[in-house]
């Protein structure tokens, strides 16, 4: 071998070499890099795939403290980790309610009932202090209670598919579903679930394809 | 002299290539600080790859009794573990709290959770793919596995 390819060979093992030690070395630096550094939600933000779903909770408190709470967990995850948790009344992925008939209301039958029935208002109820309503809104069951009180006043919207509704119940008399009721949760689209809109504090539960809260 | 050479090309090139296989599977990093007179302050980094590997040495008999320990909420942990490997990097919780702020996220790969308040402050850090190994290996070490 001539000198010159010596030294190019030289010269080429040296630069392997160091490439070998230092990607290393990069790969810790970012690893090390403290919380802070890393980027923040709206830089991170991304659609996953088309099939997850992500089931978003924020709670945000107004007083001093200003509490907030935001969770944001795949509908996929939630179906296959409830059933490895069997504790007290959660087992399988099902929860057991001991009385089904709750003040002498079966709830079964009351769901059975709403199923079959037409869109429409089933409970109107509107007082100085507060206005309920129970509607049945293109296969959604939709509960709005607003409170007018002085001291307090609050604004609470539930919207749920009527399909997760019968998941939910598909179980067995004193049981509900939860892992059928989050399956039938991801094959709705984006949809808000909750909102409460109070003077201390916000609730959201909604469902969309980012894995992201905003 | 070129037999001497060639022995510390071995040796060096096998340190390169273990020292890229140790990092390539990343780092386990705790951090521990306690802000008040005598609080520990705990801050160590172990290369992942080094963790499943460690836990071949640990007597079988320490393993099951670990493993009895954390039978209850093994399956559970495997299932967060498997399925969080699938999705995106995403703060899946986020707590703050007036000056306390607690935050689990998933990050290139990793868990990573940090609990900062103003009494201590707590960094981990641990690759979903080692927490994996450890889980699998600790289900394997169960009686009647």
């Amino acid at each position: 071998m001539s000198n010159c390819h010596r030294g190019f060979f030289a010269k080429t093992t040296f630069i392997a070499a160091a490439a070998l030690v230092l990607t290393p070395l990069g790969a810790l630096a970012q690893t090390a890099a403290p919380a802070s550094s890393t980027p923040s939600s709206s830089e991170r933000a991304t659609t996953s795939a088309s099939k997850d779903r992500w089931l978003h909770v924020r709670v945000i408190s107004s007083d001093a403290k200003g509490e907030t709470v935001r969770v944001n967990v795949p509908l996929e995850l939630a179906e296959k980790v409830l059933p490895t948790i069997n504790k007290n009344r959660l087992h399988n992925g099902k929860v057991r309610i001991d009385c089904a008939h709750v003040d002498d209301v079966d709830l079964k039958a009351l769901v059975d009932a709403i199923r079959t029935a037409k869109d429409g208002e089933y409970v109107t109820a509107q007082g100085n202090d507060s206005d309920v309503r129970v509607a049945k809104e293109n296969n959604h069951l939709i509960v709005h209670v607003l409170e007018k009180g002085k001291s307090r006043k609050s604004q609470v919207e539930i919207k749920v598919p009527m399909r997760v509704i019968d998941a939910l119940f598909s179980a067995g008399k004193d049981e509900l579903d939860l892992v059928a009721a989050l399956h039938a949760l991801s094959a709705q689209g984006d949809t808000e679930l909750v909102s409460v809109k109070a003077e201390d504090n916000t609730v959201r539960v909604w469902l969309d394809s980012k894995n992201v809260t905003d | 002299m070129i037999l001497l050479a060639k022995a510390a090309l071995g040796l060096g090139g096998t340190l390169v290539i273990a020292g890229a296989y140790t990092m390539r599977e990343g780092v386990i990093r705790v951090d521990v600080d306690e802000y008040r007179s005598g609080g520990s302050h705990v801050h160590v980094w172990v290369p992942a790859a080094a963790v499943p590997m460690a836990m071949h040495f640990v007597p079988r008999e320490h393993m099951r009794h670990a493993v009895e320990h954390a039978r209850e909420f093994m399956p559970t942990a495997r299932a967060i573990v498997k399925e969080l490997k699938k999705f995106p990097d995403a703060d899946l919780v986020e707590v703050v709290d007036g000056e306390q702020h607690v935050q689990i996220r998933t990050h290139a790969g990793k868990l990573q959770i940090d609990v900062e308040a103003p009494s201590e402050k707590v960094h981990l850090l641990c690759p979903l793919a080692t927490l994996d190994d450890v889980s699998r290996q600790l289900e394997f070490n169960a009686p009647g596995a």
